[in-house]
């Protein structure tokens, strides 16, 4: 008799606290025209259309904004990552370590931070660099480079990248899609997404 | 229908317990009795699933499409297995920087290219392939579907019963049988990896190739697997321990049972390691880019020092180099200049070599030095992507 009233506040207490957890776990909207901040950090961004902000953060310093859903159009924010941490969290930190990023790492060589985690993350071989020049992300002078690869699901993506360093610290946009038709279709949005970030 | 089973678990565990005699070599394979053609219900079906995943495979992009190493690798098949039943085998390089190969019911093989770098010679990658070939030609696949059928049938009869029976013992003795089933399903999966050996190495023992080389595979997997383990600073490997969940042999039980098998005459024949290098050669720094890209620093510098065995190349230097550029620290980066510089010494004309030697001197305090090794880079590579940010970055130096 006791283990049935146990059994049943358990259930009532489980009732209760689902829409909380609902919520809790839910992706975010994020409207046109209000400005919103990355990973708690100094970045705000003012999204020209409507986004949505995935729950699920690749790592400390990422977060991920997509239109259609993350295969389809993603664009990762890394925000103020510091020397010596890797760009997206670590499956297990000693067996399968990813590349970081460095005090010492050059401007011209975070493309290749890019490629190294990718490659070590997805444990892929088919990825490639396809350029980088000078460009700009929050208002200050960096990289602005464009890659290819092959995704574990086969999907050939194309993606494109603005990066910057900081204060010693990495902050990166990077906008990914399956190159049949949707690379195409939302790079402007990207672009003009990124335009509107600014730092504190 | 389980007598039968048990006679089948009976005859493989024989077949699996003979590699460990060393006073008996692998058997000559028995002779080809023509084309293989799927036979029964469930061989039909699992070649019906198969087909489909080929079609899929010859258009995915993970394939390399180079006529020339396909056809090279396959002869390699030839040369263990023989003519006859190495037509029935399709070949597929898969480029995936891990060590596998894989065969499947209706004669795909799937060759990755991590397994391309890591073996040494014909007669190493012939002992992998033969091995796959022993899957195939012993039905392998098959053989796991149905062992597993009977052993979730058993477990569902087994779970109905127990659940008439509401008593704690009905269900652990339903938990130990459930143990024991799982347990005897990955034995049974190790043990057809031994018959795959046996059968791998019989080939190998008739052909002209050296089958001692097969013992040799296990040997280097062994000595890159303790290089990795050592640079993350975990614990030394264990070879010899054979885990519940564990899908093959051990690798040291492997590397000694093969050794005993291989035939002792046979040590003399030729392994073929110069073709395989000439074969190789123009995939030899892709490959090593994609393993450097795995992020495992002992592995990779296992592997860059092991094929340097021949001696250096240009190649092998500045992929040395990039490996330790990628982790960066400072040591790593006066290393890496100097692999660098020995790239260029080899050939002078290594404009990617100049773009290590700049950067990394660069980041050790030497930006005169790195601002002349970049210029030298955009010389020799006026059209390089990257263009632009090095001009930027030797301009920032002044």
């Amino acid at each position: 008799m006791n283990m049935q009233i146990v059994r049943f506040s358990l259930a009532a207490a489980l009732l209760t606290a689902a829409p909380i957890l609902e919520m809790a776990s839910a992706n975010d909207f994020r409207e046109r025209g209000k400005a919103a901040k990355l990973s708690a950090s100094a970045v705000s961004i003012t999204p020209p259309r409507d986004w949505n902000k995935l729950d699920i953060r690749p790592g400390k310093f990422a977060e991920t904004w997509t239109l259609d859903g993350e295969q389809l159009n993603d664009v990762t924010f890394y925000t103020g990552v510091e020397p010596g941490a890797p760009l997206v969290k670590e499956r297990n930190k000693k067996r399968k370590p990813l590349p970081k990023f460095g005090a010492e790492t050059l401007l011209v060589e975070v493309p290749e931070l890019l490629e190294g985690t990718y490659r070590a993350y997805k444990e892929i071989g088919e990825f490639r660099l396809t350029g980088s020049k000078p460009g700009s992300y929050l208002g200050v002078k960096g990289v602005e480079f464009t890659y290819d690869y092959t995704d574990g699901d086969q999907i050939r993506r194309q993606g494109e990248a603005h990066a910057a360093i900081i204060g010693g610290k990495l902050y990166m946009a990077t906008y990914d899609a399956p190159k049949i038709h949707f690379f195409q279709r939302n790079i402007a949005d990207y672009r003009a997404l990124i335009s509107t970030a600014k730092i504190m | 229908m389980m007598l039968s089973a048990l006679g089948v678990i009976g005859a493989i565990l024989m077949a699996g317990a003979a590699p460990q005699s060393k006073t008996r070599t692998a058997p000559p394979p028995p002779p080809f009795q023509g084309v293989y053609q799927p036979q029964g219900v469930d061989e039909i079906g699992l070649w019906k699933v198969d087909d489909e995943n080929e079609s899929k495979l010859s258009n995915s992009r993970a394939v390399i499409h180079d006529e020339a190493l396909t056809a090279y690798v396959k002869n390699v098949l030839c040369s263990a297995v023989g003519n006859d039943r190495c037509n029935s085998v399709r070949v597929y390089i898969v480029r995936e920087p891990s060590f596998n190969a894989t065969m499947s019911p209706n004669g795909t093989m799937r060759v990755f290219s991590g397994l391309l770098l890591r073996v040494r010679s014909e007669a190493e990658l012939a002992a992998v392939l033969g091995h796959e070939f022993g899957h195939f030609e012993r039905r392998h696949t098959l053989e796991r579907f149905k062992a597993q059928r009977r052993g979730t049938d058993l477990l569902s009869w087994a779970a109905v019963l127990s659940s008439f029976n509401n008593n704690p013992y009905a269900r652990r003795s339903f938990d130990d049988l459930e143990l024991s089933v799982y347990g005897s399903l990955l034995r049974f999966n190790r043990d057809n990896e031994r018959e795959a050996d046996l059968v791998g190495l019989g080939y190998l023992n008739v052909s002209a190739l050296r089958p001692q080389a097969a013992a040799r595979v296990w040997q280097n997997l062994m000595a890159e697997t303790e290089a990795s383990a050592v640079a993350k600073g975990m614990k030394r490997p264990r070879f010899d321990r054979v885990a519940y969940f564990a899908s093959h042999p051990p690798e040291g039980e492997r590397a000694a049972y093969l050794g005993a098998l291989a035939l002792p005459e046979a040590a003399d024949r030729p392994d073929g390691a110069d073709r395989y290098r000439q074969a190789m050669g123009p995939w030899t720094p892709v490959f090593l880019k994609d393993q450097i890209g795995l992020n495992d620093f002992g592995g990779s510098e296992y592997l860059i020092n092991s094929l340097a065995s021949d001696g250096w190349t240009s190649t092998l230097w500045f992929h040395r180099g990039e490996l330790f550029r990628a982790r960066g620290g400072q040591r790593d980066l006066v290393h890496a200049a100097d692999f660098y510089s020995q790239a260029i010494a080899l050939d002078p004309l290594y404009a990617d070599a100049y773009r290590g030697l700049g950067l990394a001197m660069i980041k050790t305090a030497r930006p005169t030095e790195g601002r002349a090794a970049l210029a030298r880079y955009l010389e020799l590579k006026p059209e390089a992507d990257d263009r632009a940010m090095i001009e930027l970055t030797t301009a920032s130096l002044n």
